[in-house]
């Protein structure tokens, strides 16, 4: 009877997977056929296979494909990184906000524009480097604060010192932020908007290996996760040793959203729904929903970034504003649907 | 299952190590392809020798020397404008570019030259420039501001030759005559320049015939979130104090930077006989500037009392290029001539 309960929602999430990956190829090919320079879908395929116009190979391979590489990793990183932080904290609630690393992130950026701004190097690596930095330190200062010595890492004093520290993180950014120049706070504000600021394959490239590896550490510890969401009594009644794998994972989602938010800008939303999604197709069972879920966040990453950049082109919008606008309502529909 | 954590230990410092190298590895890329990049924005003239040119805000690029050599050959080519100041130094040369960045504020061309740039190419603002567009235009010469532009020069010497030019030293003349000697125009610039400066000594002379001889004047900018003194340095700056010869307020000539903010109470001790106002866009900037003129201290002040307070132009004062400063002259002319 159990085995042939698991069996059919273990079949749910391989079709779930089945379709996202489709859905992912072809937002995939619109993305590449989107942009200023104009190329027919046949050109564009031409080129993929090196027979295209020099300019088209230009555009497509320096400027399409670093860009939208960048989504697919940061989409997948931050759909997973929210679907473990919803199981280690046992809140539905939660995404990488929660524990203030959009705020760290976002002390890390202003702090670079107001203080280290003439450091010399490439803007493409630096600003990730302070943005990825600041949400580090915010997550430390985080786990320390609720880390109780009789019994271990509490998930709702993780909330309440999170959401404490992120209101302190979010003051000095603001003040700092109030003392900018136009054209600079304007740069910080676009950034916090969640725009798509890695589009170099040297980007690409930095944010590969953290996602190629904590994504599949994650998965492997599915079991885990599942376990303590039942609560902290019976996984430990289970013997696992709550505390140390809580921290292993959170530490690992904290890397994957710090990795992801870096390159792709402060997209919050994407940590919070993709989980949502991916439960409502493929059930609780991490190991279903924890692949779903990562591809749910490529496939709504990759799409607002197309749009935002072809819509009002050339003046493109954040990815971050379009996940806001499109994603927000697509998600009460799903939950009013379930309810009824 | 110690074994498993090893393993991913290792993995995470290496993941650490490649990020660290991809930052080194491409720090002496940009290093190598523009070697007087970073010399040249720390300010140093020398370093842009081996370019075409001995403009000290000329930056030496890989591709500089051909573009030069392209825009001397063929008087209409294609030029793509990475710079709403290039833009501008471009007209004031009688070049019109066949694409433009367009100005970060108003998402547009600067209202000061939009009806000179009809039918050119929008890149999208310096900040985040659409390389797309530049690359469907074609062009055969680039324009960049290594401030903005210089650490991506590889990417636009993908596309076509590029000049590079530090916008962020020098004066406008040496912006205007470095464009000048990329495009073979040195005479069109010294026409320009010679021009404005018969024109600032005119003006300046009418200027002080209102104001005396020895008038010390200030200008202050009502923004929507605070009041500004505009300092010595440009802006607004050397056409004051320089080019117009008027003598600053006492304290301005302290402010050694753009501007310095300031609260209204202190206003009297600049003891200014005149006082030039530019009032920002947006209605915050005006009800600001409107609730000083209430304030009682204001009606104290030396130059209000003898009417010499002047609203000034921002788009012409604050657009440090050939145009902006040229027209900035043509906006005191007419404040003066009409008194």
């Amino acid at each position: 009877m159990r085995e042939r309960n698991v069996g059919s929602r273990s079949g749910k999430a391989v079709a779930a997977c089945a379709i996202l990956t489709v859905v992912a190829l072809a937002v995939i090919l619109v993305g590449l056929n989107t942009g200023t320079l104009r190329l027919s879908p046949a050109e564009v395929g031409r080129t993929l296979f090196g027979y295209g116009p020099a300019d088209g190979s230009i555009a497509l391979f320096e400027y399409r494909m670093p860009r939208i590489f960048v989504t697919v990793l940061a989409g997948i990183g931050l759909g997973t990184a929210g679907a473990v932080l919803q199981g280690v904290s046992r809140n539905a609630l939660a995404d990488p906000g929660i524990l203030g690393l959009y705020a760290g992130a976002a002390f890390g950026l202003i702090a670079f524009v107001s203080f280290f701004r003439t450091m010399e190097g490439p803007a493409a690596l630096l600003i990730p480097l302070f943005t990825f930095a600041g949400g580090i330190v915010i997550a430390v200062i985080v786990f320390a604060l609720s880390y109780d010595r009789y019994r271990g890492l509490l998930p709702i004093r993780l909330i309440l010192v999170g959401i404490a520290v992120e209101a302190g993180f979010s003051a000095v950014t603001l003040f700092l932020s109030l003392r900018l120049d136009e054209n600079t706070y304007a740069f910080a504000a676009r950034w916090l908007a969640g725009s798509v600021w890695g589009r170099d394959w040297i980007n690409a490239w930095a944010l590969l290996p953290w996602i190629a590896v904590l994504v599949p550490y994650v998965y492997s510890r599915s079991r885990t996760l599942d376990v303590l969401a039942i609560g902290d009594d019976r996984a430990t009644g289970l013997g696992i040793a709550v505390t140390r794998h809580r921290i292993a994972l959170l530490a690992a989602a904290v890397a994957l959203s710090c990795a992801s938010v870096s390159m792709a800008g402060g997209i919050g939303f994407i940590g919070l729904i993709s989980p949502h999604i991916a439960r409502k197709l493929a059930g609780p069972i991490h190991r279903h929903f924890l692949p779903v879920s990562g591809l749910t966040g490529m496939v709504i990453l990759v799409t607002a970034d197309t749009i935002g950049r072809s819509v009002f082109a050339p003046n493109a919008i954040p990815a971050g504003v379009v996940v806001a606008a499109l994603g927000a309502p697509f998600f009460l529909y799903l939950l009013l649907r379930h309810k009824t | 299952m110690k074994k498993f954590r090893i393993v991913w230990l290792v993995s995470l410092v290496l993941m650490l190590v490649v990020l660290s190298a991809c930052g080194q590895r491409a720090s002496s890329n940009t290093g190598g392809s523009s070697p007087s990049a970073s010399a040249g924005s720390s300010g140093s003239a020398e370093t842009a020798a081996s370019g075409a040119s001995a403009n000290p805000v000329s930056v030496a690029t890989s591709t500089s020397a051909k573009a030069d050599e392209i825009l001397h050959r063929n008087p209409n080519a294609k030029i793509a404008s990475v710079s709403i100041h290039i833009t501008n130094n471009l007209l004031a040369l009688g070049i019109t570019p066949a694409g433009s960045v367009v100005g970060g504020d108003v998402k547009d061309f600067l209202p000061l030259v939009k009806d000179r740039l009809q039918g050119v190419a929008r890149f999208g603002v310096v900040t985040d420039p659409d390389m797309e567009a530049i690359l469907a235009l074609k062009p055969d010469v680039i324009f960049i501001d290594e401030t903005y532009s210089g650490k991506d020069v590889a990417k636009f010497e993908q596309i076509a030759p590029t000049i590079s030019i530090d916008m962020d030293e020098g004066t406008w003349r040496d912006h205007l005559t470095a464009v000048a000697e990329h495009a073979g125009r040195e005479q069109q610039a010294q026409a320009f320049i010679q021009s404005y400066d018969a024109k600032a000594e005119k003006v300046g002379k009418l200027i002080r015939a209102e104001l005396g001889e020895n008038a010390k004047v200030m200008t202050i900018r009502s923004t929507a979130k605070e009041l500004r003194v505009m300092g010595m340095k440009r802006p607004v700056g050397p056409i004051m104090y320089d080019d117009l010869d008027l003598r600053p307020a006492a304290g301005v000539e302290k402010i050694a930077k753009a501007y310095e903010v300031i609260s209204q109470e202190v206003l009297p001790d600049f003891d200014a006989d005149a006082i030039f106002v530019i009032i920002s866009k947006g209605s915050e900037a005006q009800s600001n500037y409107d609730a000083l003129r209430a304030n009682p201290l204001w009606a104290g002040l030396k130059a209000v009392k003898n009417g010499h307070v002047y609203l000034l132009d921002g788009q012409t004062w604050l657009d440090y290029s050939s145009i902006g400063q040229d027209l900035a002259l043509d906006d005191a002319d007419k404040l003066f001539s009409r008194t």
